[in-house]
């Protein structure tokens, strides 16, 4: 029975993917992948994601074991301004963000000497994902490094280790599979970024939007086929982090 | 040599304690929980700050709250600390684990596993392990790891008696091997006197007594620390140096009958009787206070004669006074006390 009842909300939940597949055809596939750039927004989006990716980790992984390891004053408050940005919806961040980094703002000005621009330019797309995603996985990073027993760090230092090699040889290698978790869902997001994309940065085209203008364009059946890409392109690292952190548990329990 | 002196700061009091121990020597800091035995350990390894102190260890100045100050870091002490939870590396295995704190070669680690018991296990993780196997490993990581000193926080609480006997002489045996100075913490008095060759005893932070198990057991320097070695009833006397005072009855330390010769004869009224292990353990009231005690037999009903051999005697103050007998101008068995209820 609770079999069942499992089934049938799970099938509920993987509805719109099992939608995506079933109204797919092979001709609609291959006519709307092999027009001329069809590919270019795959390349943009796998451009900016790795870009966006490597950004989250230099500035969330800091942040996150600060927030974990409790060394900052006010914990809540610090918590609370990461969620703020999971809270605001991301069409609220595209907007804010032009009256952040948009040309008429101080940074703006500054990025314009440095003759960048943070609107409708590669650079607008990668922020645009950063701040879609950063809770995603600064969060997830947070729990993962919270789930580090300190007492084991302490052991290591005892044994010899600074903290700079204890958080190599301990730390680190007991938070991974969490880390992995974390950036792969924050990867999925980014991936899929639309509403602060669409704002600020609405060239260069990444496949969210590839999707939304062949809608417009030429309707529903031409812009599923991108979707299927989406899926194809923003799941492989979360299932691989996936099965990696299991295997890493397994190894573990011996 | 390890020698500490230390005052640390703690919430509703300060732990004060000097404590000495020479190498391959073992010392059990002996106290209720809460009175500070782990605060001391975490000082000497550097995880706490004293708010006054110094620690030497060899010739190393660990730490110095007076000019020139120090404050050495814990991963530069090479001191050890082994607690309750063997704190293994759970995503390393049992060789890894082994080798983490020390450049050691093979043949050192292989020697190690052998004198543990862990010879067959070198490359399980320390999920597979039983409770005794993982505070073995611990213990030989901390041994194969540069190591001037080893503290040891209640590691066995927990595990089985025996087991817990078989490691504290493994530990013992290999501190004493090592040449190096040890420190237990222990809340249980069997536990400290099964490992340590001096017993420091600690109330509320305080240093009540130091010095060889037997003569803290059997000579308490106060009547608080006879009560935390297990004295449970304390029964007035006269005739002592200075008056009036008391004398501590330890439940293990009662025959039953009058023996003069052995000590204080007690004269009560049994209250209460319960099996203990082989015998039984009585509650007597005599002279208006209840004293326990272990006997081999069922005690009898009614009036009950036993003795309380060579008692700590206190005076008013609390502090340990001499018994009647160890003032050189009496004779043995003279001044003893008999007490009727």
């Amino acid at each position: 029975m609770s079999v069942i009842v499992a089934a049938v909300i799970w099938i509920a939940l993987l509805g719109p993917v099992i939608a995506l597949l079933t109204h797919l055809s092979w001709s609609a596939i291959r006519s709307s992948l092999s027009a001329p750039g069809a590919l270019d927004p795959l390349v943009v989006s796998l451009e900016s994601g790795a870009v966006t990716l490597g950004v989250l980790v230099v500035i969330g992984t800091p942040l996150a074991w600060l927030m974990a390891r409790g060394r900052l004053p006010f914990p809540r408050v610090w918590e609370a301004g990461v969620l703020c940005s999971l809270l605001l919806p991301p069409l609220v961040i595209g907007l804010l963000l032009i009256f952040m980094v948009g040309p008429y703002t101080p940074i703006g000005e500054l990025l314009g000497h440095l003759n960048l621009s943070a609107t409708n330019t590669f650079l607008a797309l990668c922020i645009a994902e950063v701040y879609e995603s950063a809770p995603y996985y600064v969060l997830s990073a947070q729990a993962a490094f919270s789930g580090v027993d300190p007492r084991l760090e302490q052991q290591a230092q005892l044994l010899g280790d600074r903290p700079a090699r204890v958080f190599r040889r301990v730390t680190l290698p007991l938070a991974t599979p969490g880390l992995a978790m974390g950036l792969s869902v924050a990867w999925a997001r980014a991936m899929g970024a639309f509403g602060a994309v669409i704002i600020i940065a609405y060239h260069p085209f990444g496949i969210p939007l590839q999707i939304y203008t062949t809608l417009q364009e030429t309707g529903l059946a031409s812009a599923l086929p991108f979707a299927l890409v989406l899926l194809v392109v923003a799941l492989p690292l979360p299932l691989a982090a996936y099965i990696w952190s299991a295997r890493a548990e397994r190894r573990r329990r011996g | 040599m390890l020698n500490a002196d230390v005052e640390v700061d703690r919430r509703d009091f300060t732990v004060r304690a000097s404590i000495a121990v020479p190498p391959g020597g073992r010392l059990a800091l002996f106290g209720p929980s809460g009175a500070g035995k782990t605060t001391i350990l975490e000082v000497i390894a550097g995880l706490a700050a004293p708010r006054r102190g110094r620690i030497v260890l060899g010739e190393r100045v660990l730490t110095s709250t007076s000019p020139p100050v120090r404050a050495v870091p814990p991963w530069k002490r090479r001191v050890g600390l082994l607690r309750q939870d063997p704190a293994l590396f759970p995503h390393l295995s049992v060789r890894a684990n082994l080798a983490y704190g020390g450049t050691v070669g093979e043949p050192e680690l292989a020697e190690m596993a052998g004198v543990l018991g862990l010879g067959g296990l070198l490359s399980a993780m320390p999920a597979r392990l039983s409770g005794g196997q993982g505070h073995r490993v611990a213990l030989g990581r901390l041994l194969l790891a540069p190591c001037d000193a080893l503290l040891l926080d209640e590691p066995f609480t927990g595990l089985d008696a025996s087991l817990r006997r078989g490691l504290t002489d493994l530990v013992a045996g290999l501190v004493t091997a090592r040449g190096v100075p040890a420190v237990l913490v222990a809340h249980e008095l069997a536990d400290a006197q099964a490992f340590a060759d001096r017993l420091a005893v600690l109330d509320r932070g305080e240093l009540l007594q130091d010095g060889p198990p037997d003569e803290v057991v059997l000579r308490p320097a106060s009547r608080r620390a006879a009560e935390l070695v297990g004295y449970l009833g304390f029964v007035p006397v006269q005739g002592l140096p200075e008056g009036a005072g008391l004398a501590g009855i330890h439940p293990e330390r009662t025959l039953p009958g009058a023996h003069p010769d052995h000590g204080v004869v007690l004269t009560g009224t049994v209250s209460t009787r319960r099996p203990a292990g082989a015998g039984w353990e009585a509650d007597v009231r005599v002279a208006g206070t209840v004293i326990t005690c272990r006997l081999p037999d069922r005690p009898p009903d009614g009036e009950f004669v036993l003795t309380a051999l060579d008692p700590p005697y206190f005076g008013p103050d609390g502090t340990a006074v001499p018994a009647p007998d160890r003032r050189p101008e009496q004779g043995r068995g003279q001044g003893r006390g008999q007490v009727r209820g």
